[in-house]
């Protein structure tokens, strides 16, 4: 098998920083801490929900409105973790002053590029594996299909892979790690609660101008989310939860709300899910900082222009 | 074995390197003088893969390093002058950890991390975690980490800094033990006494420019101004050594003669006959104990050869153009 194909599976990055990330006190600490978080969130909604517990309910709502919380906590703590596992991981080999003695190796750029993404994931995903019992709980209740528990679950990869990858190309920008974090960290709430909140702004200002524009009669169709709300992987979760945004959305809708324009558009194009957009979206993420980050450590001249400096 | 032609490199308006020549046979151990920021560690990290030159050409086995890095990486064990360990894993572990990112098969790499330890004396350490290790034990474990795929050429910057007077001397025989391995060695260092013990080729750098470079034996002659004796009487009071040093001074040929401690230095020229003034100096009665040769001295050849900063402005020179004053290999230490 070539080299960079067997690299995929048999990276000694991998194993190196697996070993070394679970000998500390650190790795448990973080994965108790995380279950905590979540089995708390779990008490106090599922305490809340049933103290205002409506007759027309059932116990299906409250199990639907639990899930629903935990879903977007978890979301919101494995964004708050990726960057801080992975904007040090190339910074940090380079404090450490071991890059220069990998980059010698017969490790390619793109083999220390996955190895580090992996490592720094697959942590996240040691979370999500550790947090499945806790969603186990809320299927008692009922009120959530298993598809439903699947999506929300790829969705949350998703943002994972997309958040790490990106925090990963700002350790092979940044020498510092604290730099590096910092602006991952700003990235990520950019990228995930920023789009969210500008994404909703502007899908209400087009819906709105859409309305003014336009004299229709009966009620109004809802409103077709903007394409920076698409990108946010809280609304796909919120989307596959609630369905809040109306179902599946036209490229030529989309295309309609970018551009402002007036009326309501035809559904043109290919459709998808809002969560599918979210996917793929930090695909595309995905992709770009790994194509960066290997371009710039084959390149060194990251490495060269901040030595010399 | 190594090969380096015109090498030039530049870090935005710092010139570290100026057309850089040399070459290194292959089982030698070549030593890579100079003042820090002379272009040392620029040069080795472009040896190594690391830093891109702009222009001239390095070549290592006869392979381009600017041209096929993959290739060359096989057949060099390169050693930083900072140590860059892993804390969290055992000595043992460590050397696995690097022979598996140079491709060193599975069923190898146990063994190859046992007998590297064995080599550098680390076998009673190798659960030991790496942190625990003391600085001079650190060293030698990144010395076998540069082993581990079995370069045929390998490229130490400053293996010995910081290293104490024992650790100093171990790591010595451990390099002289890689020679008789029959590895090509290049090391650089900026401590002369260390390099002329040990190599068996020097080459000087000095802003960016090589200075001097050959077989140490050559470049101690090449070097030397006029040659140079040393007597030594017996009983010599200070009369009979002013006598003597005004008869040795009277010969054509003898350049300077100074008296050191009870001695005589005589500096003479290159075609001056020895054992004639030996003879001369018995038959006027002197009592001999010792005349020899000296071989020259490589620190006098290094701080001839490299100028200090300060003679550089006063000859016109433009300080820090080449490899000067700047942060040497490109600013290693930024």
């Amino acid at each position: 098998m070539p080299s960079r194909f067997r690299r995929l599976v048999k990276n000694p990055l991998i194993v190196k920083d697996g070993l070394s990330r679970v000998r500390t006190w650190r790795a448990p600490a973080v994965v108790a801490l995380y279950l905590a978080v979540l089995g708390l969130v779990v008490y106090l909604t599922l305490t809340v929900q049933l103290s205002s517990l409506r007759p027309s309910w059932g116990f299906a709502q409250v199990g639907r409105n639990v899930f629903v919380t935990i879903a977007e906590v978890q979301l919101s703590l494995v964004c708050l973790f990726a960057p801080a596992v992975a904007a040090g991981a190339i910074s940090g080999e380079r404090e450490r002053q071991t890059l220069d003695v990998l980059l010698v190796s017969s490790m390619t750029p793109w083999a220390i590029v996955w190895g580090k993404l992996v490592t720094s994931v697959a942590f996240l995903l040691l979370l999500l594996t550790a947090a499945l019992p806790v969603f186990a709980t809320v299927f008692f209740l009922a009120g959530i299909d298993f598809q439903q528990f699947v999506v929300s679950q790829l969705v949350t990869v998703a943002a994972a892979f997309g958040v790490g990858s990106v925090s990963l190309f700002s350790s092979v920008v940044f020498r510092r790690t604290l730099v590096s974090t910092v602006v991952a960290y700003g990235f990520t709430f950019a990228a995930t609660a920023g789009t969210w909140l500008v994404g909703t702004v502007l899908t209400q200002i087009a819906y709105m101008r859409s309305q003014v524009l336009t004299n229709l009669t009966g009620p109004p169709p809802p409103p077709d989310p903007h394409p920076l709300l698409l990108m946010s992987p809280f609304n796909g979760m919120t989307s596959v939860l609630q369905n809040a945004n109306g179902g599946r959305v036209s490229v030529g809708q989309t295309v309609h709300v970018l551009l402002l324009a007036p009326g309501k558009a035809a559904a043109a194009g290919p459709a998808f899910e809002p969560w599918q957009a979210t996917v793929l979206f930090q695909l595309v993420l995905v992709a770009l900082s790994v194509f960066g980050a290997i371009q710039l450590l084959r390149s060194r001249r990251v490495s060269a222009r901040l030595r010399s400096g | 074995m190594i090969a380096v032609e015109g090498l030039r490199k530049q870090f935005g308006r710092h010139v570290a390197l100026q057309a850089v020549d040399f070459e290194v046979p292959r089982g030698e151990i070549f030593g890579f003088l100079g003042p820090n920021g002379a272009g040392k560690t620029t040069t080795i990290r472009i040896l190594a893969t690391l830093t891109p030159p702009d222009g001239g050409t390095a070549t290592i086995g006869g392979v381009r390093v600017d041209r096929d890095s993959y290739r060359v990486r096989k057949l060099i064990g390169y050693m930083p002058d900072f140590f860059g360990v892993y804390d969290r894993l055992s000595t043992l572990e460590y050397l696995e950890f690097y022979a598996d990112c140079h491709d060193v098969p599975s069923r190898r790499r146990r063994a190859v991390a046992r007998e590297l330890l064995e080599l550098v004396d680390l076998t009673e350490r190798k659960d030991d975690p790496v942190d625990t290790l003391s600085r001079g034990m650190k060293q030698r474990l990144c010395l076998a980490r540069a082993l581990v795929h079995d370069p045929q050429v390998l490229l130490l910057d400053e293996p010995a800094s910081g290293l104490d007077p024992r650790a100093r001397i171990e790591m010595r025989e451990l390099i002289r033990e890689l020679r008789r391995m029959e590895k090509t060695i290049l090391i650089s260092s900026h401590i002369v006494p260390e390099v002329e013990e040990l190599c068996t080729w020097i080459g000087v750098i000095d802003r960016g420019r090589m200075v001097e470079v050959g077989p140490k034996a050559d470049v101690l002659r090449r070097t030397s101004s006029a040659r140079r004796l040393r007597l030594e009487l017996a009983n010599a009071d200070a009369d009979t050594l002013a006598t003597a040093q005004k008869r040795v001074s009277e010969r054509k040929g003898v350049i300077a003669v100074d008296v050191v401690e009870n001695s005589l230095e005589i500096s003479v020229e290159e075609q001056f006959v020895n054992h004639r003034l030996l003879r001369d100096l018995v038959q006027a009665g002197f009592e001999v104990d010792a005349f020899t040769p000296q071989t020259g001295n490589l620190s006098d050849v290094f701080m001839r050869l490299t100028l200090p900063r300060e003679v550089d402005r006063e000859v016109g020179g433009v300080p820090g153009a080449a490899g000067g004053g700047g942060t040497e290999s490109g600013g290693a230490e930024a």
